[in-house]
């Protein structure tokens, strides 16, 4: 009997029983390790601290080697013997990976143009090749090394299998699959999520092995494990993994490829270097690549680091993901761009001839506008109708747009000084943390070399940088942006009870000058600080003469209540093209044209959010009820689209997305 | 009769209380969480996240309390801080949570590694609660803030922006379905095994069989999609009103947000609910009536030369009834709750499709309070159901 009730218990019966599931069962995907209980007498020594002494009487079950943690002096450890049980189906061959000539053969057997295929059919060819990654940064961003300066893996089967002969690992007569002199079969396991987008390549990645006479055994394990904090990718547990990243305007790098990132109990987990890839050319390169600040030898650094990384294959880079939009026919000046999701960007410019209304479909509701704390895709988005701005970040590179130019060391804006630090003094250290100077603590100074603060002075880099803004910024009521306002940001923004998950940007800088004869502020970091994005303004502003529903001034009410407020979470006013005019919750957001945006009168006098659901997505734009959509409501071109948009109904824009996918290797066996 | 009903207040809320600790204790208890995912953020120059920020959201977000102090927190609004009688205060140092734990990484023998917590490197007690947010409990009609959907904006606020939603479409759907599937369920029944008894059995099996997303979808194809493209008067595809202005054949331009708008938004899911109910219902009823008509009562009021009008509706019908009562009355919380799957596909703005968003979300306190609302509905309900018990059949008394 299909009662509405009757439903929504048996769904919710559905949803608490997978919840309950969930919480009982640990996801063991690789390797069922049965664990004998063993009664351990612990042995700890004495401790120094009470607290620690609490762990003595604790019964603490089998541990053979703990990681000290910062409280715990040292505790003794006993070995202990742990029954391990591996069912596995198929014994796999992971110390092959440690040997360079097997890495490079799976990579000329990689196929990258068939796996784009399998998952952008409907993409013109040109396109997919366009697709195609060579190394760990986008061949359109400024930190590309240029195909000359690395090795390029081209699908080429034969120089793979010729490799592979040449490893040892051959192909017996009449089997299917490589063994090597111990007939131990090539088997490797791939491990990677459950998207349906990865099994559709991966199934095909699979048989592109095969054909290599290498046996892949896949297993599409939960994105909760494979991502977890202290499971799968954190733990370096597997052997070849897929995932992606997502490409950054700076593409940053150091938690990647340095040796020091190797994730080990060590060094707690920390650092993404799963693949264990240690080179030392590429350990220095990438460390000076993002502790430069100059361009010039930023980029010479990184070709340093993808070379060695084509060379030595820790991950094979496989291809860019698409960001697919469909906007309808006659819709003027879209104009979406590689390696940015903030396609509003020129939202001004946007136009449908004969429409005074376009309408935009979120899949996905703004939880606030409050973006210091909300800081979803869709937040930032709907917030910059409102806030405009400052800076773009498009096709991996950066450009100026109400802040007058990027306060680049080459544009004179910024300046790198001397300075020389005593204990007490704030500094980033080595590691990057923001602290006072004291002794012990490791440091950079302007040479570049690690030392050891003793109490001797130290001479270290002192970045000081200059933002100016464009002049004409006004709020949407008509009052012109003041340096107040920027000071309230700053003030609402350090406020440790706001809220917000970070707050490394208070820490990082020393002190704030606010413009006397300019519109902006000069910042001077901590000595050490090197950031490389230094030339973004780092502050923004609040409008600190509103005058609230309960008759308060903004600038007087407390940090702490600023997510809660309705004129900054719900009903903000900015310098952007855009007003809030209402909030439907669940239903849409209306927004009319700023008449005091500074770039003049949005071409269309009214913008609408609405929000939809997937399933309904392409209905809604086919049936006229929204203008566009983007690659969150859009699962890539289907056929329905490609239909509709060779009847000239709809134009669909595929862009390369920032995100790719790639493949890592998990040296670490062969060491 | 006022004995009967202390009774059964009683055991309700004794009811709702238990569901309400089984649900919350459920949701907390599951993996994920508004903190998931933290440590594997970008963790880019500027936004770096220490363990110590990790804490202070998890106190933000109260998950740094022992599962019972929260749920009285959630419940009650209580304990806000330290007993105080007479101006002095009493359990300020008893432990209530811990604010960060210390943990350590161990290595097996067998190259297995786990983190395990030493114990607690920081302790919550009663006094720290001091001036902490909290709401005033959910027993005094505050379901607090919202995590995630609604950032720290009241639930309540979210509820009500999907609750006239929620009404306008299952109401109308349950009354279509009444007013439709009655009369087809009883005349299926009286004229059994006749053509038409034969062509609505075999149309309800299907009816009953489709699933609901799959039906949506075919609707909207060939109603919105495909009239419209030949030039037809179309349906619009989904949400509950439009934008701006659009125009139809044959009725002319239709103003968003106009009576004829929220109409025509209102024809494709309602269709598609009062479809998929009247399927289920007028086959209960059509089974129910059978039984009824073949009972010895009905054949006496035959055999007393009743009109055959009076013999179904006043006789029968008023015993087929009894059971259907019960399906009536649970679709009480249905009209709170909504209709997740339908609502998804028509971008329906409803409470099914808030509670699906508030789970995946981890918007517990949303999530929660949608729970707890529906548990007082199905009691009250199950109160109510006994209350037409006694209307549709006088026989039944309270005891």
């Amino acid at each position: 009997m299909f009662t509405q009730k009757r439903i929504l218990a048996v769904l919710s019966l559905v949803l608490v029983a997978a919840f309950a599931l969930g919480a009982c069962a640990t996801p063991t995907p690789i390797e069922i390790i049965k664990t004998v209980e063993v009664q351990v007498e612990k042995q700890v020594e004495k401790i120094v601290t009470q607290e620690v002494e609490k762990i003595v009487t604790k019964e603490v079950e089998k541990q053979v080697e703990v990681v000290v943690t910062k409280e715990v002096e040292k505790i003794v450890t006993q070995e202990v013997e742990v029954q391990v049980d591996v069912p596995s189906a198929f014994a796999t061959a992971p110390f092959a990976l440690g040997d360079l000539k097997v890495r490079q053969a799976l990579a000329y057997c990689t196929n990258k143009l068939d796996l784009i295929k399998t998952v952008y059919p409907l993409v013109a060819e040109d396109q997919q090749k366009a697709l195609i990654m060579n190394t760990f940064i986008p061949t359109s961003s400024w930190a590309y090394a240029g195909d000359a300066n690395i090795t390029i893996y081209p699908f080429d089967a034969e120089k793979g299998k010729a490799l592979l002969d040449e490893a040892g690992w051959t192909m017996a007569e009449g089997s299917e699959y490589r063994a090597n002199a111990d007939g131990i079969e090539l088997a490797l396991k791939f491990t990677t999520t459950t998207a349906a987008f990865r099994k559709a390549w991966a199934a095909v990645w699979e048989q592109q092995m095969k054909d290599c006479g290498v046996r892949i055994i896949r297993l599409h394990a939960p994105a909760s494990w494979w991502f977890g904090d202290t499971t799968g990718l954190a733990r370096r547990d597997y052997e070849l993994g897929a995932f992606a990243w997502v490409g950054q305007a700076d593409p940053g790098g150091r938690t990647l490829w340095a040796c020091d990132q190797i994730p080990s109990p060590e060094n707690n987990w920390e650092g993404q270097n799963g693949m264990g890839w240690c080179n030392a050319a590429a350990d220095e390169g990438i460390k000076k690549a993002v502790n430069s600040l100059k361009l010039s030898d930023r980029q010479a650094a990184y070709t340093v680091v993808q070379a060695e990384y084509t060379k030595d294959v820790p991950a094979i880079p496989l291809f860019n993901r698409t960001e697919t939009y469909a906007v309808v026919a006659g819709f003027q000046n879209f104009k979406p761009n590689a390696g940015t999701s903030y396609y509003q960007w020129n939202a001004q410019e946007w136009e449908i001839p004969g429409k005074d209304t376009i309408i935009e479909g979120f899949t996905q509701e703004p939880a606030s506008l409050f973006t210091l704390v909300e800081d979803a895709l869709v937040a930032g988005q709907a917030a910059s109708f409102i806030s405009g701005y400052s800076t773009t970040d498009h096709n991996f590179s950066f450009q100026a747009r109400m802040l007058k130019e990027l306060s680049t060391l080459d544009s004179g804006l910024a300046q790198m000084q001397e300075v020389e630090v005593k204990a007490g003094d704030m500094v980033r250290d080595a590691s990057g943390t923001d602290a006072a100077l004291a002794a012990g603590m490791k440091v950079v100074n302007t040479a570049g070399e690690t030392v050891e603060f003793t109490g001797a002075p130290v001479k270290m880099n002192l970045l000081v940088v200059k933002y100016e803004y464009v002049d004409g910024l006004t709020w949407s009521d008509g009052e012109p942006l003041k340096v107040e306002d920027m000071q309230l940001y700053w003030k609402v923004r350090c406020d440790r009870e706001n809220g917000a998950t970070s707050f490394t940007i208070c820490d990082m800088i020393k002190e704030i000058a606010w413009g006397e004869d300019y519109f902006g502020y000069t910042v001077t970091y901590n000595p050490g600080v090197m950031d490389p994005t230094y030339f973004l303004d780092p502050l923004g502003w609040y409008p600190a003469h509103r005058v609230l529903s309960d008759g308060r001034k903004l600038a007087d009410v407390p940090a702490k209540e600023y997510t809660t407020l309705p004129e900054i979470a719900e009903n903000p006013i900015g310098v952007g093209p855009y007003v809030l005019k209402e909030w439907v919750k669940g239903e849409k957001m209306v927004f009319e044209a700023n008449p005091y945006f500074y770039l003049g009168a949005p071409k269309t006098p009214n913008i609408v959010i609405l929000f939809i659901t997937s399933e309904n997505a392409e209905a809604q734009l086919l049936g006229g009820q929204v203008d566009i959509l983007d690659g969150t409501s859009l699962v890539g071109v289907t056929e329905t689209l490609d239909a509709a948009a060779k009847e000239g109904k709809i134009t669909i824009i595929v862009e390369p997305s920032a995100t790719w996918e790639h493949i890592d290797l998990n040296l670490s066996f062969g060491q | 009769m006022t004995g009967y009903l202390i009774r059964r207040l009683v055991q309700m809320v004794i009811v709702v209380m238990i569901s309400a600790a089984a649900s919350y204790a459920l949701l907390n208890l599951a993996p994920g969480g508004p903190t998931a995912g933290l440590r594997q953020a970008v963790q880019g120059g500027r936004n770096r996240i220490t363990a110590e920020d990790i804490a202070r959201i998890r106190a933000y977000f109260e998950l740094d309390l022992f599962l019972p102090y929260r749920f009285s927190r959630w419940l009650i609004g209580q304990p806000r801080g330290p007993l105080t009688i007479f101006g002095r205060e009493f359990f300020g140092d008893t432990i209530v949570g811990c604010y960060q734990e210390r943990m350590a990484t161990v290595r097996y023998a067998d190259g297995t590694i786990k983190d395990i917590s030493l114990g607690c490197a920081q302790d919550v007690t009663l006094g720290d609660l001091v001036g902490r947010r909290t709401s005033n409990g959910v027993l005094f009609g505050d379901f607090g803030l919202s995590w995630r959907l609604l950032r720290d904006r009241p639930v309540t606020m979210v509820l009500a922006s999907r609750l006239d939603r929620t009404l306008q479409l299952i109401s109308l759907s349950t009354f279509f379905s009444l007013v439709i599937g009655i009369p087809l369920g009883i005349y299926s029944a009286v004229k059994q095994y006749s053509v038409f008894d034969y062509v609505f059995t075999s149309l309800a099996f299907m009816g009953s069989a489709m699933p609901t997303f799959f039906f949506g979808i075919l609707m909207i194809l060939t109603f919105a999609i495909f009239f419209k493209n030949i030039g037809l008067p179309y349906l619009p595809p989904g949400s509950a009103t439009a934008v701006r202005a659009y125009t139809i054949p044959w009725i002319g331009t239709v103003q968003p947000e106009s009576l004829l708008d929220h109409a025509l938004h209102l024809i494709l899911p309602v269709t598609v609910l009062t479809i998929v109910n009247i399927s289920g219902w007028s086959r209960f009823i059509r089974a129910s009536m059978l039984d009824v008509l073949r009972q010895d009562y009905v054949r006496t009021a035959r055999a007393k030369g009743l009109w055959e009008r009076v013999v179904v509706v006043k006789h029968a019908l008023r015993n087929a009834l009894i059971p259907f009562v019960t399906i009536i009355v649970f679709s009480l919380p249905g009209l709170f709750g909504g209709a997740i799957i339908t609502e998804s596909v028509f971008s329906w703005p409803g409470m099914g499709r808030l509670y699906f968003l508030a789970l995946g979300d981890y918007d517990y306190p949303v999530a929660m309070a949608i729970l707890f609302i529906t548990a007082v509905l199905t009691v009250i309900a199950t109160l109510l159901r006994d209350f037409l018990y006694t209307l549709v059949d006088p026989r039944i008394r309270f005891s």
